[in-house]
């Protein structure tokens, strides 16, 4: 049976992703999304990308997408049009722009260019932020009106966001609304329920998630930490 | 107190000239515009010197603000391509006739207005170019209202008025974490607010099946909303039309009152631009 592991904000960190992979091993994993933000300002990014293209042999190839820090370096190099990394600049300011451009090597662009914005598999949208947008944050907290409209848009059952960095899991299991339209033609009303839907946040980094869409089984699970696990080698 | 409310007034003279009479007639000195001031019609200078000289609070339509920016609306804004092509075509009929003076207008307009609970947008709080069909998805469309922080959200674009009302909603969920154990999962339940759309229609271009101009009344204290028509001298207008060589189908829809195939069907349809 297939069984899906998704994972996200590598922040270009090679070790993170092989502490990641190495604890997928023996979990019979034959599918492995990267949902965005594999490049990050703090490193040089190109050891991980060029494994993401080139893996190992034996290795499972990641199927990638592009995230929000994807998405300000293109916006910065001109992929974008008229915009360019407004959000970060924003946020971090003009050092972390700086930061980002140093962290990926132009030759990188292409690659990260041809990205796509997301999967959609069987009845599952896998996304970084939501199709609203890719800095979209969806978490735990977030109103589930609003969980449920993301849902609607992409007209999915399960919707697995990276953005927030949480790991959970929101079903939406009961409910309803009753909606009453007065036009010209007359008055009309309609009771609907809450579709039985689902939005997952896969984590980031060490935290990852497995799915099974066979069973509908997901497993929240954090790799053990690379650094510590040298640590404890040279102890 | 009772407030007006207009949309898509698509630089038709005569019917923004009836509806502001009907409006005086009722007694009712508060307007709000929903926009699509221009396009379709052939008095777009007239009409939008009309409502800056009423000075009356607008904001900026899908049509407005491509007259303005170039044509960006995405494919979702005309429901065929037969509209896309006179669509065009009007848009730049009208680019060349707006005055410079009547084209920053439309730039300076906001996107939104705001009165209270009361807030005011041409399509949607997301974007001038989507669609709020009475029947889209009732969950989808009440998280509009509630995300623009609204009690009762007005818009237009769609050309057809109505009132629509969301009440005894909640929403059941089951929420899980890594650290919830099987079994563990927490369950709430969530009461969502009563709220309402209402869409003013169309003075300048009705789709409603009929010919008459329409806009809404909304009276706060008395909780009500009408909806007016309001019969104008379309034959005024279909003339002005034939005579700046615009489209025929465009009189011909203002004469019979069809719908003519240029309304967006896909009530679930999302523009993501
Ligand atoms: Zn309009
Ligand atoms: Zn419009």
């Amino acid at each position: 049976m297939a069984r899906w592991a998704l994972l996200s904000g590598l922040g270009g960190d090679l070790d993170v992703y092989e502490a990641v992979l190495a604890d997928l091993r023996r979990r019979r994993v034959d599918t492995l999304f990267l949902l965005g933000d594999l490049i990050g300002p703090e490193r040089d990014c190109r050891p991980l990308l060029e494994r993401l293209q080139h893996p190992r042999r034996g290795e499972l190839r990641a199927h990638c997408i592009y995230g929000w820090w994807e998405e300000q370096l293109l916006a910065e190099r001109g992929y974008r049009g008229e915009r360019r990394a407004e959000a970060l600049r924003r946020e971090s300011g003009e050092d972390a722009v700086q930061a980002l451009l140093r962290a990926v090597d132009p030759g990188l662009m292409d690659w990260l260019a041809a990205l796509r914005f997301g999967f959609v598999e069987l009845d599952c949208a896998l996304l970084h932020g939501s199709s609203a947008d890719v800095g979209d944050s969806l978490g735990s907290a977030t109103d589930p009106l609003c969980l449920l409209d993301r849902l609607t848009r992409m007209d999915v059952n399960r919707l697995f966001t990276a953005r927030s960095g949480e790991q959970f899991s929101v079903a939406l299991c009961g409910g309803g609304i009753t909606a009453r339209v007065r036009d010209l033609e007359g008055e009309r009303q309609l009771r609907q329920s809450v579709p039985s839907r689902q939005v997952i946040g896969v984590g980031r980094g060490l935290q990852y998630t497995l799915y099974d869409p066979g069973t509908d089984h997901l497993d929240f699970r954090t790799a053990p930490d690379p650094a510590r696990v040298r640590r404890r080698g040279f102890a | 107190m009772a407030h007006a409310v207009l949309s898509c007034l698509h630089a038709n003279l005569a019917a923004l000239e009836a509806v502001l009479d009907d409006i005086d007639r009722l007694g009712v000195d508060t307007i709000t515009c929903l926009g699509d001031l221009v396009g379709y019609g052939p008095q777009p200078n007239e009409v939008v010197e009309l409502v800056r000289s009423r000075g009356i609070p607008t904001c900026q339509g899908c049509w407005d603000e491509d007259i303005i920016e170039g044509l960006n609306a995405c494919e979702c804004s005309y429901p065929s391509q037969l509209a896309e092509r006179r669509g065009q075509l009007a848009h730049h009929w009208t680019a060349a006739q707006l005055s410079p003076d009547n084209k920053d207008f439309l730039a300076s307009l906001p996107l939104s207005l705001r009165r209270d609970g009361l807030v005011f947008v041409h399509g949607s709080p997301n974007s001038q170019h989507e669609y709020l069909l009475p029947d889209m998805e009732a969950f989808a469309a009440l998280e509009r209202v509630v995300s623009a922080g609204a009690d009762m959200l007005f818009c237009g674009h769609t050309h057809r008025p109505y009132v629509r009302e969301f009440r005894e909603g909640s929403i059941e969920l089951r929420l899980r974490r890594p650290d919830s154990g099987p079994g563990q999962e927490s369950e709430r339940r969530m009461d969502l607010p009563v709220r309402r759309i209402v869409n003013a229609g169309s003075v300048g271009e009705p789709r409603h099946g009929g010919t008459e101009a329409t806009y809404v009344i909304h009276d706060g204290d008395r909780d009500t909303v009408e909806i007016r028509q309001v019969p104008y001298d379309v034959e005024r207008t279909c003339r002005a039309i034939l005579a700046a060589g615009l489209p025929p189908p465009f009189a011909w829809r203002l004469r019979h009152g069809f719908e003519y195939a240029e309304r967006a069907d896909d009530a679930s349809h999302v523009c993501e631009r």
